[in-house]
Order: C-alpha cells, then sequence, then structure tokens
C-alpha cells in the first residue's frame, strides 16, 4: 500500500488549527489548504487544486513538498514558521512583541534576548516593519529556534 | 553604466576546441574579441524582488539605507535591481533583506527564460527543470500565488535547495515533484493533467554561465555537447504532449552550443511540423536572432525567431531561448 507523506487536514481539524492562532494571535482565517507532514509540522498550499487532485497528483508521482511549511503544532499551541508570520501578519493583532535594533539583531544573531515579556505563550518578533518569527516567550526572555539558514552573520548588517 | 561595472579577474585558460568554436559562431574579429575581453570580467551583482513579499520602491529604499547604489536596468521590470557597489564577498546573501526573502540574487540573463514565458495569474505551469528555484520563484510571483505551478527536479540535494528557496519566499502555490522530466510528463499525460504554460530550463552544457562559474572551463568537453540534444529534444517532446492546445513553452539554455540551441529547436519544428509555432519573443534586453547554419547543419529558416543572448552585449551571462505555441 502506498504510504502518503502529507496528510491533508479536514474542516474540522483546519478549524482546529484556526482557533488555537485566533487565541494565540487573532488570526481569524487561514486562506488555502492546510497539510501535515509527521506529527508536528503544517503546511499551507494556496494553489488552485482541490484536495482530489492533489491526491490524483500525488498517486502519480513522488511529491517531495506542497506549498510552504508554515507552523508546528507544539503541545496545545502553534508556533508560526517565518514564513507563517509573513503570510499571516495583516490578521496578526496580539502577542506582538517589538524588539529595539539591538535585541533585534542579537535575535537574529540566533541567541536569546533577555526581556520581560511578561507572558509565558508564543509571540511574534517584531522590529520596526519587519516580522521576524514567532518564538516562546517566558516572563524574562524570549528563547530562540532561528534556522542558522534564516540567521544574521555579520555583524554591521543592520546598521 | 556598464564599464564601471568590470572587474578584472584572473580566469582559467580556454580549451582549443571551444575557443575555435565560439570564434566560428561570432565570424567577426571584433565581436569574438570582445566576447573574449568580457569573460574576464565578473558579471555585476543582480537582485530580483519578490514582489510576493515587497514592492520593489520600498525595497529599494531599504537597500539603499545600507549605502547601496541600486540601478533598475530595465523600465519594463522595475523587480528587477543592479547592486551597483563593492561589497564584500556573500554580503548580498547575508542581508536581512534576503533572509527574510525580499529578494532573490539572480543573474540577469536567467531572469528572461520568465520574462519570455508572460506568467499570468491563475495559469497551470510545469517548470520541468526546476532547481535551485530562481525561476520558479519568479514565475511565483509573477502569478502572486494563483494558479498553480509544478516545480520538478529529479536530484534530491537539488530539492532541498529548491525548497529551502520557494520557503523564504514565500511562494505557497506549488507542488515540488522528484522525477525525471520525461517520466514525469508521461505519468501526467495519463493522468491527463495538462497546463498552460511549460518552462524547460534544460540541463546543458553551461558555456554561457563561464563570468561566474570558472568550473565551466574546466568541465567543457564537446563529448558533453554531441550527447545533450538528444535529452534535451526528449524532454520537450515529453512536455510538448501535456500542453494545453494554444499553450506555450519557453525551451532556454544557458549554452552558446548550436547543437542544443538551434539543433534541437530544428528537430522540434521537423516532428511538430504543423502542430506547432515557433513565437517572437520579448524580452527587454538586446539579443541576436537564431542561426540557421552550424558546420555542416543546415536549419529551418524559422530559428531565426529564437533568441541568443550574448555576454558582451549587455554585460550579462550567455543564454538562448524559444518560444513554441501549441496549435493542435
Amino acid at each position: 500500500m502506498k504510504t502518503q507523506k502529507y496528510k491533508i487536514l479536514n474542516s474540522k481539524e483546519k478549524k482546529e488549527i484556526e482557533n488555537k492562532l485566533k487565541n494565540q494571535f487573532g488570526i481569524k482565517k487561514i486562506p488555502g489548504i492546510i497539510l501535515q507532514k509527521g506529527a508536528e509540522r503544517l503546511f499551507l498550499f494556496q494553489g488552485e487544486l482541490n484536495l482530489k487532485q492533489i491526491r490524483e497528483i500525488e498517486d502519480n508521482v513522488p511529491i517531495e513538498r506542497i506549498g510552504v511549511y508554515f507552523a508546528k503544532q507544539v503541545q496545545d499551541s502553534v508556533r508560526l514558521s517565518i514564513e507563517g508570520v509573513h503570510l499571516l501578519k495583516n490578521q496578526i493583532t496580539k502577542n506582538i512583541i517589538e524588539l529595539n535594533e539591538k535585541d533585534a539583531k542579537t535575535w537574529m544573531y540566533g541567541s536569546e534576548v533577555d526581556i520581560k515579556t511578561g507572558k509565558k505563550c508564543f509571540v511574534i518578533i517584531k522590529h520596526k516593519d519587519y516580522f521576524l518569527g514567532c518564538e516562546k516567550a517566558s516572563e524574562k526572555k524570549i528563547s530562540n529556534y532561528v534556522p542558522k539558514s534564516r540567521r544574521l552573520k555579520n555583524k554591521n548588517i543592520l546598521e | 553604466m556598464v564599464l564601471n561595472m568590470l572587474k578584472q579577474r584572473k580566469i582559467p585558460e580556454p580549451k582549443p576546441l571551444f575557443l575555435e568554436r565560439m570564434q566560428k559562431l561570432f565570424q567577426n574579429k571584433k565581436d569574438f574579441k570582445n566576447y573574449l575581453e568580457i569573460l574576464k570580467h565578473k558579471p555585476v551583482k543582480s537582485i530580483r524582488c519578490n514582489t510576493l513579499k515587497i514592492s520593489p520602491e520600498k525595497l529599494k529604499k531599504k537597500l539603499e539605507v545600507y549605502g547601496w547604489k541600486i540601478i533598475q536596468p530595465w523600465k519594463t521590470n522595475p523587480e528587477v535591481m543592479i547592486v551597483d557597489t563593492e561589497l564584500e564577498p556573500g554580503e548580498l546573501g547575508r542581508s536581512l533583506e534576503h533572509l527574510l526573502g525580499y529578494y532573490y540574487i539572480q543573474e540577469l540573463a536567467s531572469m528572461l527564460p520568465v520574462i519570455a514565458l508572460e506568467p499570468k495569474q491563475g495559469e497551470k505551469i510545469l517548470d520541468l527543470c526546476s532547481a535551485p528555484g530562481s525561476k520558479t520563484t519568479q514565475i511565483a510571483a509573477k502569478m502572486q500565488n494563483t494558479g498553480f505551478i509544478i516545480a520538478n527536479e529529479i536530484s534530491l540535494g537539488r530539492i532541498k535547495i529548491l525548497a529551502s528557496n520557494l520557503e523564504r519566499c514565500g511562494v505557497t502555490n506549488t507542488i515540488i515533484t522528484k522525477k525525471e522530466g520525461a517520466a514525469l510528463c508521461k505519468r501526467f499525460k495519463k493522468q491527463d493533467l495538462k497546463f498552460d504554460k511549460i518552462l524547460i530550463d534544460t540541463p546543458c552544457s553551461g558555456e554561457g554561465t563561464l563570468r561566474s562559474k570558472y568550473k565551466t572551463y574546466i568541465m567543457w568537453n564537446i563529448k558533453t555537447i554531441k550527447s545533450l540534444p538528444k535529452i534535451q529534444f526528449n524532454l520537450f517532446k515529453n512536455a510538448f504532449e501535456i500542453l494545453k492546445i494554444g499553450g506555450e513553452i519557453i525551451y532556454s539554455t544557458c549554452t552558446h552550443a548550436p547543437e542544443e540551441n538551434e539543433g534541437v529547436v530544428n528537430r522540434i519544428l521537423e516532428e511538430f511540423k504543423d502542430r506547432i509555432k515557433i513565437q517572437k519573443i520579448k524580452i527587454p534586453i538586446k539579443s541576436r536572432q537564431g542561426i540557421t547554419k552550424w558546420e555542416s547543419n543546415k536549419y529551418n529558416p524559422k530559428v531565426k525567431s529564437t533568441c541568443r543572448i550574448y555576454p558582451q552585449d549587455n554585460n550579462t551571462e550567455g543564454f538562448f531561448l524559444a518560444k513554441f505555441k501549441k496549435i493542435k
């Protein structure tokens, strides 16, 4: 039997993700099809193909990726990827932490930021009009899981 | 503008047969000399604004804050930019804007196949040989993530780079498949999945990339040039079968070798006869028409509609483009 690498979330499952994102960030609607790979990783496909058409392609050729990795399910919460934040930024209304330039640099170099947020949840990291990502905040710091490939390496580049 | 961007450097010695062939191709001595001269110079640093994330105006302003001089060389394509400033190696790829996917580092000539393809919103497009994703991300931006793109690549290593680039650029309308190109088309034919447009940026001997890839000097050999046309034609032949009537295909290479260019186009015209029409191509830089004679071969005069992009004409890399429409 052919195993399917991507599970297409049904409307109930999609609604659950939307509800979590609404509670966390005020996001009301996720436009597109959500697919799940493994236990946690969520992908968003916004192309004009319906579920049946995607399945037909999947049955005929090996698919490596559908859409973009946009979020990860972490226990009862959802952590948005950098792209997830970018795709949904116009809907984000709460749990936004605006960093100053020094902290934004620290964050983008891949380090934790020692900042009192008073929150214990996932937050959206922002600097000026740059949406930098989404990360877990504790009361005194924001942890950092920025992938190596998306980290700043040149210390002068934000100056 | 062009002259002050030229940066001379040492290059490996081109192979004698390569030089002989290029001389034959140019005929005009001054032209050949200009060609050899420009190979000694680094290509300009060019980027393409990712309009899925930011407008060219906003990006230009952000990059100018770094002291970078930004030139938009083509009026019809404001997303295309040249960074006319001396930068440290790799600096272009380390800016915050690059990490966030606001732009893609792409050589100017490499942007032409998609400009010639003219992707429209809502179309179904197949990018048959898509890694590393420069053209796929360009197509997605033109389509504003509507319609859908099948981005195919055979190599798993290259798929990882492709996926990473699509992700960084926020491309959400694309499915990445891993299959040999001709075999993929056969599967889609069986499934009756047809496309409005297909891009075949085919594997080639890469003669046009000498300015940025030294290894092409070393890897160049005539055997590759003689063996590739069979693969290139086979890709086209199978892709043509899954193109809608009225649909269009761009066949492109980054080589000057006529065997891989006009030779393949000639065979396409012979094979598909009245089912296909070669199209004129609209691109924003100087190009030369395809050649109709090479060594002992004479090609269909219609191959003149193809475009040869030479490095010395626009200070770019070299490229070749052909556009076709499926009539029946």
